[in-house]
């Protein structure tokens, strides 16, 4: 009685949302800290995958060699974001200045305006067309798990997914690193009196949430066998629907949505054709703003 | 005579094109409460926020035990021995109380943590709790037991009384007199002129971004300018 195809789509459609996860995990995490919308996160998804591929090209090493070159790329790029687009916006004096809304809306237009640059920088280098990752690094090997077909990549990705997930749960509850990115984000002000280094612990955030979407840009780039560098764009929308559906500051939450939305976009391919998919999310977030303005896991307002 | 603990001179301190403070002067010695007096807008605030690190000082000195601190980060001020209260508390609301202790004890850890909670033993039974959700006694004892977390030499305390009902008033000055004794020096803003002259050794009235006036407490006590501007009229 249950057709096997709406499974195997079920199955699809996870391995859809843990992609857009593994974006909207760093997302958040960077949203959480300065509340501020980085729009620059695609763009780093991209360099990631970029990284990946020229280290594939130049010299042809090891998969996880390839990863950890995309992590130092991210982080680096991390870094440098926060330096030109975030630092010189910042004045954390008062709270009358904390909750100045012109540092938002500056950053929201300098994050969006290095993401252009970037994003043109790479298409002068490298072409706007896609380039096709060689094909003994693909992690697309089908593997059947009893009526579904899935590939390696799936496991792969709902492994780094978790991974992240759990990993940034014991940095921020268990360490002390982590505890002074929880305090930036829960009172900036508060964590300067007790001693905290607010802005080296702001650029240990955008590493961390930085070399997150590098990975995932690399994985996707392995997953697809494609790189291009307007490859950010769409996985960018689609992670900062899921950050809002999630109550904006909440990662679990941008987690859940993350898969809510990629199972949700699978199915809605059974019913129209595949071009309409992107409808969903939009239609989802336009949802969760009128029925949910906190989004649906942000009732408590815990931040990070 | 010993160096100063702290030490301010000629503080001056602005806000954008606004000067607030107009060269203060004021000594915390080794071992003092020193009260810093003075109604809502004349600068107490910014004159413990600029000690901490906070705001920025246009002109003059901080030192603190022989060392000039104005326009030092404030984490580094912090990691001298030097640490606040602030006004509004600024705890972490979203954390739990231990977790609030934990960041206030910094990279000196947890080794005050049992020291700290014997001062404070409400927030012992609290320790899982979220700090939001203590009552405003509650989150101003968490925020100086904060403060304490790194064993400070000096305590700034920025109007610890400040929205607290009159019991809780009495057991946070209380508090002050067990933490001085335990060897911590505090320098204490207040609105409650009349509590923080009984604690105080020193004092000190500040108008209008100056200190016009300071001395002993028991003196400033039956001073009738003081008695007249603070003490609701008449002396004790």
């Amino acid at each position: 009685m249950f057709d096997p195809y709406y499974l195997q789509q079920l199955a699809i459609g996870l391995s859809l949302g843990m992609t857009y996860a593994l974006m909207a995990i760093g997302f958040t995490l960077i949203f959480g800290v300065l509340n501020v919308v980085n729009f620059a996160h695609g763009e780093i998804y991209t360099l990631g995958a970029f990284a990946g591929l020229v280290l594939i090209s130049a010299t042809a090493p090891p998969i996880v060699a390839v990863i950890l070159g995309a992590l130092a790329i991210g982080a680096l790029a991390g870094f440098s974001l926060e330096r030109i687009a975030f630092k010189p916006f910042r004045r954390f004096t008062d709270e009358a200045s904390l909750k100045s809304r012109a540092m938002r809306e500056s950053t929201l237009l300098s994050s969006l305006a290095v993401s252009i640059v970037v994003r043109e920088a790479l298409e002068i280098v490298f072409g706007s067309q896609m380039r096709s990752v060689p094909f003994e690094y693909l992690i697309n090997t089908p593997v059947r798990v009893g009526p579904v077909i899935l590939v390696t990549g799936d496991f792969i990705i709902f492994g780094v997914a978790a991974a992240m997930l759990i990993g940034l749960q014991y940095l921020l509850t268990r360490t002390r690193v982590g505890l002074a990115i929880r305090a930036v984000s829960n009172n900036p002000l508060g964590a300067k009196y007790v001693g905290i280094d607010t802005d080296r612990t702001i650029i240990t955030t955008f590493v961390v949430g930085s070399m997150m979407g590098a990975a995932a840009g690399i994985l996707m780039g392995l997953y697809y066998g494609a790189v291009f560098p307007a490859m950010g764009f769409t996985p960018g929308i689609k992670a900062f629907v899921a950050m809002v559906m999630g109550g904006l500051s909440s990662i679990p939450g941008a987690v859940i949505c993350a898969l809510i939305l990629g199972i949700s976009e699978s199915m809605a391919t059974t019913f129209v054709s595949s071009g309409w998919s992107d409808m969903v999310a939009y239609g989802f977030l336009i949802l969760t703003l009128i029925f949910f303005p906190n989004g649906l896991f942000g009732a408590r307002r815990e931040r990070v | 005579m010993t160096a100063p603990l702290l030490s301010i001179a000629d503080l001056h301190v602005a806000m954008g094109p606004q000067e607030i403070l107009h060269g203060v002067r004021l000594d915390v010695a080794q071992g003092a409460i020193v009260a810093v007096l003075g109604s809502n807008g004349v600068g107490k605030t910014t004159l413990m926020r600029t000690v901490s690190g906070i705001y920025r000082a246009r002109q003059g000195t901080i030192t603190f035990r022989g060392q000039p601190i104005a326009n030092m980060p404030a984490h580094r001020i912090v990691q001298l021995g030097l640490s606040q209260a602030p006004e509004g508390r600024q705890i972490f609301s979203n954390m739990n109380v231990r977790e609030n202790l934990v960041l206030g004890g910094g990279d000196v850890g947890l080794g005050e943590l049992d020291r700290v909670l014997a001062m404070f033993p409400i927030l012992s039974e609290r320790l899982r709790q979220n700090a939001g959700s203590l009552s405003g006694g509650e989150q101003q004892m968490l925020c100086i037991a904060r403060a304490l977390m790194r064993r400070p030499s000096l305590l700034l305390l920025d109007e610890p009384s400040l929205g607290l009902a009159p019991k809780i008033v009495a057991q946070i000055f209380d508090l002050i007199g067990r933490i001085r004794a335990e060897g911590v020096s505090i320098l204490l803003v207040e609105q409650n002129a009349r509590a923080a002259l009984r604690i105080a050794d020193h004092a000190a009235v500040l108008e209008d971004g100056r200190i016009v006036l300071s001395g002993p407490a028991d003196q400033l006590r039956d001073d009738p300018r003081i008695a007249e501007a603070y003490l609701g009229g008449h002396a004790h």
